[in-house]
C-alpha cells in the first residue's frame, strides 16, 4: 500500500480508531494485522520473507541474552542471525547483480556460460533487514534487552509506517515505544495531520511534477539542449528529495496520529555546507545506523588519516551498494566518500577564511552551500542513470549541446510549487513542520492547511510516480 | 471534544469553498488535460444530433491505400441526409467507456437514437485487462457523479486500477487458465487449446505461425452474466431506458472465415454461441435492437491479415453501415434514402 493512494486514505483512519479503541494489550496485534495488510497490498508472498528474518532475529536476539556468560555461543548465534538476514538480503537483492557480473566476465575469458538470475526485490527489503539487524546488534552488545514477546518483535520490524522505506529504527526507540501505553491526545492527532499534509504536498505536488520532466530528459538527453539537461539535472536534486523526504513525512505523522515518535530522516540537507554535512543531514537513519554499526566499529575518526580515509570510503561504497544492484550506485557512493576524504584534507591543509565582516561570512556560506549544491546534484545523475552509458549521455549533453536541441518547457506553476517547497525548506531550518505550525498564529495555520489541502487535491501530479526509494 | 467538532466544521466549510474555487478556476483544465473524452458528448450536444454512433477503431479506420476513407458512422449518415448525427469515437474504448460518455448527454438534449458498437473480443479477457485500461479507467475517474473536488482528489489519490504492463499480463493469463468454457467443451480452457497449437521457433519471425494462437486468445471465451462487459452493457441498456432513447448493439463482423481456417468450426461455433446469448440477451428487451453483423465481412476485406482486429476495408465498412441503416430505418423510415453503393 502506497502512501498516495485511495487504500491508505481509508487504511489509515480505520487503524487510528481502532488503536484508540482497543485496550492497550491487543493494541500490537491490531497493529501488526494491520502491517500485514499493508505489506501485502503489494506482492502477498514476500511476508513469508520477512517472517523468515524475524524468526531468526527473534530466536537470535533471545539465545544470545540466554548466553549472555558464554561469549563464544553469543557470538556464534550473533553470526547465524547477521549472516542469514544478510544472506537473505544477497540472494533477494543482489544474487542477479552478482550472476550478471561473473556471466559478463566469463564470456570476456571465452566461456560459454549463460546463466540468468531473475528475482523480483521484495518491496522494502533493505530497510527492514537493516532494522532487524539493528535490533540483534544492540542485543550482541548489551544495549538492549531481548524482546520475549514474539508479537512485539514482530511488530518492531513490521511497524507500517516505516516498513517499507524506513526511517531505519532502532529498539532503543521504536520497540520501547511499543510497549509504552499511549492514551488519546489532540495534540497527537494535529501533529500528525500536520507533517501527513506537508509530507503529501511534498510528494504529490512537488516531486511527481518534477519526475514528468526528469523521465523526459533522461530518457532522450541528446534531444535536449544543455539548459534543460541541467536543469532536469537540479530537478533530480529536489524530485529525490522531496519524494523520500515526502515519504519519511508521512511516516512521522502516521505514527504520531497514534502517539509514536518516529526517527527525523531529514533535515534540510540542502542547506549543507560540506558534503560531511550533507549526509549528518540526508537519509539520518541510515548514516546513523552505517555510523553506529560500520563506521565506528572500523575505528571511526580516532585514527590516523589514511585509515580514516579507508573507513569513509567503506562505509559511503556500502552505503552506494545498499541503495541498488548496480555499479552507478557503487560509483555514486564511492564518489561521495572521495569527496568527503578531499574536503577533509584540504580542510586540514588549507587555512580557513575567517571574514571579519558578517555579510562576508554569510555570502561564503551560500557559495559552500551552492558548491555542495552542485556536487550532490551532479553525484545524483549516477544514481538516477540506468546504466554507465545513460550517465555518460546526460553528462555529455550537458555540457555539449548549448545550441541546438529541444528546451524543457516546464509549466510556470511548476516554478511555483518548486518555489513554495524551497521556502517552506528554508522556513525549516532545523525545524520541522508540525512544530513551526504551533508558533504560529491560528490563522496563518489554518491559512496554511488550506493552502497545502487545496494544491495537493487540486495540484498534484496524475501521473503515477512510485517513490523512488520503494525499489530498495 | 468539543475542539475537535469545531475544527472538523471548519474543514467542512473549507471544502466547500475549494470546491467552489476548484470547479470555477481549475476544473475544465483539468478535463480538457486529463479526460478529453468529454468532448465527444458535448459536440453531440452541441451539434443538436438526434442520433449518436458510438465506436472504437473499428470506426475510423480505413486501408493506407484506399481513396474512400469514410468513417462506417459517416456511411450510416449517408441513408439519413436530412436527421443530424454525429458519433463519439474513441480507440480502444469498450461498453464502459461508452455508458460513461453517454452518461454526459443530458436527457434534455435532442439525442433520440444511440448506435453503440458492440465488439465481441472485448468480452474477452485479452481486452477486459488490456494493458491500456489504467489509462482509461484514469479518464473516467474525473467524469464521475462527484463534486469535482472529489473527482480530483480520487484521481490525485489514484482511485483507479493502476497496473503495470506485466501485471496486467498477469490477470489475463490467469483469466485465459480459469474461465471457463462452456459444459463437455472438447477444452477446459483458452490456455489449454491454445497450447494445442504448435508455436514457432523464433516468435518474431513466424507471424502467420503464432496467428491460430491470437484466433484462441481472441475467441475462445464463452461470455457468461458476471462478466465485466455485459454488466456494463446492461448499464448502457438502463440508462437509454431512462433517458427514452432508441438503443441499437451493432454487433461487429469478425473474422470468421480465418477463424474457421486457422482453428477451426470449434473455435466458429463458439463464437456464434457468444453472439446468440448477446441477441438473446439485449435483442428482447423494449428499446433495443441487435444487429448482428457477426458473419457478414469475408476474410479479404479485414485489413489487418496477421492479428485479429475489427478494422475493414471500405466494402466491409460499407456492408456494416448498411444493416446499422436498416435498423435505423424502422425508427426513421421518412427520412431513410435508399442509395446505390458501389459496394453492393
Amino acid at each position: 500500500m502506497v502512501f498516495n493512494s485511495i487504500a491508505f486514505v481509508v487504511f489509515l483512519p480505520i487503524v487510528v480508531l481502532l488503536f484508540y479503541l482497543l485496550p492497550h494489550k491487543w493494541r500490537w496485534l491490531m497493529l501488526l494485522a494491520a502491517s500485514c495488510v499493508f505489506y501485502m497490498w503489494f506482492v502477498p508472498k514476500y511476508i513469508l520473507i520477512l517472517l523468515v528474518t524475524i524468526v531468526i532475529d527473534y530466536s537470535a536476539g533471545i539465545l544470545m541474552e540466554k548466553h549472555e556468560n558464554e561469549p563464544q555461543k553469543k557470538k556464534t548465534f550473533f553470526v547465524i542471525s547477521i549472516v542469514s538476514t544478510l544472506l537473505v538480503l544477497f540472494i533477494f537483492k543482489y544474487l542477479g547483480f552478482v550472476n550478471d557480473n561473473l556471466v559478463w566476465l566469463c564470456q570476456k575469458l571465452g566461456l560459454d556460460v549463460r546463466t540468468s538470475v531473475n528475482i523480483i526485490l521484495p518491496i522494502g527489503l533493505s530497510f527492514h533487514t537493516f532494522q532487524s539487524m539493528s535490533y540483534v546488534i544492540e542485543v550482541y552488545r548489551g544495549h538492549q534487552k531481548a524482546e520475549r514477546h514474539f508479537g512485539y518483535y514482530a511488530l518492531y520490524v513490521m511497524f507500517f509506517p516505516q516498513l517499507v522505506t524506513g526511517p531505519i529504527e532502532r529498539p532503543g526507540n521504536l520497540l520501547r515505544q511499543l510497549h509504552e501505553h499511549k492514551d488519546f491526545r489532540y495534540e497527537n492527532i494535529s501533529k500528525g495531520m500536520r507533517l501527513i499534509l506537508f509530507g503529501l504536498f511534498i510528494k504529490m505536488v512537488v516531486a511527481d511534477h518534477l519526475g514528468t520532466y526528469v523521465d523526459e530528459v533522461y530518457a532522450h538527453p541528446a534531444e535536449y539542449n544543455s539548459w534543460s539537461v541541467m536543469l532536469a539535472m537540479v530537478f533530480y536534486s529536489f524530485q529525490i528529495y522531496c519524494d523520500f523526504f515526502g515519504y519519511s513525512t508521512i511516516a512521522l505523522g502516521s505514527a504520531k496520529l497514534m502517539g509514536f515518535n518516529i526517527s527525523d530522516n531529514f533535515r534540510t540537507p540542502y542547506l549543507s555546507k560540506n558534503i560531511g554535512e550533507f549526509w549528518h543531514r540526508w537519509h539520518i537513519s541510515l548514516s546513523t545506523w552505517f555510523r553506529d554499526y560500520v563506521y565506528i566499529p572500523l575505528g571511526g575518526s580516532r585514527v590516523k588519516f589514511g585509515r580514516w580515509a579507508f573507513n569513509i570510503m567503506v562505509v559511503f561504497v556500502l552505503s552506494g551498494i545498499w541503495h541498488g544492484a548496480a555499479w552507478t550506485f557503487l560509483f555514486w557512493g564511492f564518489a561521495h566518500g572521495l569527496l568527503h576524504i578531499v574536503e577533509k584534507a584540504l580542510k586540514q591543509h588549507v587555512p580557513r577564511l575567517e571574514p571579519k565582516s558578517k555579510w562576508l561570512s554569510v555570502s561564503l556560506d551560500v557559495l559552500r552551500i551552492a558548491k555542495t549544491f552542485v556536487l550532490v546534484t551532479l553525484f545524483w545523475v549516477m544514481f538516477r542513470a540506468t546504466d554507465f552509458a545513460n550517465m555518460r549521455d546526460i553528462f555529455v549533453a550537458a555540457v555539449s549541446n548549448f545550441g541546438g536541441g529541444q528546451s524543457l518547457a516546464v509549466k510556470p506553476e511548476v516554478w511555483l510549487y518548486l518555489g513554495l517547497f524551497i521556502l517552506s525548506d528554508l522556513l525549516l531550518f532545523n525545524d520541522r513542520f508540525d512544530t513551526w505550525c504551533e508558533g504560529k498564529p491560528m490563522i496563518v495555520r489554518w491559512l496554511v492547511y488550506a493552502l497545502l489541502i487545496f494544491l495537493i487535491i487540486a495540484c498534484s501530479s496524475v501521473n503515477s510516480f512510485p517513490f523512488i526509494y520503494f525499489q530498495f | 471534544m468539543k475542539k475537535l467538532l469545531i475544527r472538523i466544521g471548519i474543514v467542512a466549510v473549507l471544502l466547500v469553498a475549494m470546491n467552489w474555487i476548484y470547479s470555477k478556476w481549475f476544473y475544465e483544465r483539468d478535463l480538457q488535460a486529463h479526460s478529453d473524452m468529454v468532448n465527444l458528448p458535448r459536440q453531440v450536444v452541441a451539434d443538436s444530433c438526434r442520433i449518436v454512433y458510438l465506436g472504437e477503431s473499428s470506426n475510423r479506420t480505413y486501408g493506407w491505400a484506399e481513396s474512400d476513407q469514410r468513417k462506417i458512422s459517416d456511411m450510416v449518415w449517408v441513408y439519413f441526409p436530412n436527421v443530424r448525427c454525429g458519433d463519439m469515437t474513441k480507440d480502444a474504448s469498450h461498453a464502459e467507456i461508452y455508458y460513461n460518455m453517454l452518461k454526459l448527454i443530458p436527457k434534455e438534449s435532442s439525442v433520440e437514437t444511440v448506435v453503440v458498437t458492440m465488439n465481441l473480443r472485448s468480452f474477452d479477457a485479452g481486452w477486459i485487462y488490456s494493458r491500456l485500461e489504467t489509462a482509461l479507467q484514469k479518464q473516467l475517474v474525473l467524469l464521475k457523479d462527484y463534486p469535482p473536488l472529489l473527482n480530483r482528489f480520487l484521481l490525485a489519490f489514484k482511485a483507479y486500477p493502476i497496473r503495470s504492463e506485466k501485471e496486467w499480463d498477469k490477470l489475463v493469463n490467469k483469466h485465459w487458465r480459469t474461465d471457463p468454457m462452456p459444459p463437455d467443451f472438447k477444452w477446459k480452457s483458452t490456455y489449454e487449446w491454445d497450447m494445442s497449437f504448435p508455436w514457432p521457433e523464433e516468435q518474431a519471425d513466424n507471424d502467420l505461425m503464432l496467428l491460430p494462437h491470437h484466433y484462441v486468445k481472441a475467441y475462445a471465451f464463452q461470455i457468461c452474466d458476471d462478466n465485466p462487459r455485459v454488466k456494463d452493457f446492461d448499464a448502457i441498456v438502463k440508462l437509454c431506458q431512462k433517458r427514452g432513447w432508441n438503443l441499437i448493439f451493432n454487433l461487429l463482423p469478425e473474422n470468421v472465415d480465418k477463424a474457421n481456417e486457422l482453428v477451426g468450426q470449434d473455435l466458429v461455433s463458439l463464437m456464434q454461441l457468444n453472439r446468440d446469448y448477446l441477441v438473446e440477451r439485449y435483442g428482447g428487451q423494449e428499446g433495443v435492437t441487435v444487429v448482428d453483423n457477426l458473419s457478414l465481412v469475408r476474410d479479404v476485406n479485414f485489413i489487418d491479415q496477421n492479428w485479429t482486429t475489427e478494422h475493414y476495408y471500405a466494402e466491409g465498412r460499407q456492408l456494416v453501415a448498411y444493416q446499422v441503416a436498416q435498423a435505423l430505418k424502422l425508427l426513421y423510415l421518412a427520412d431513410y434514402q435508399e442509395i446505390t453503393s458501389s459496394y453492393q
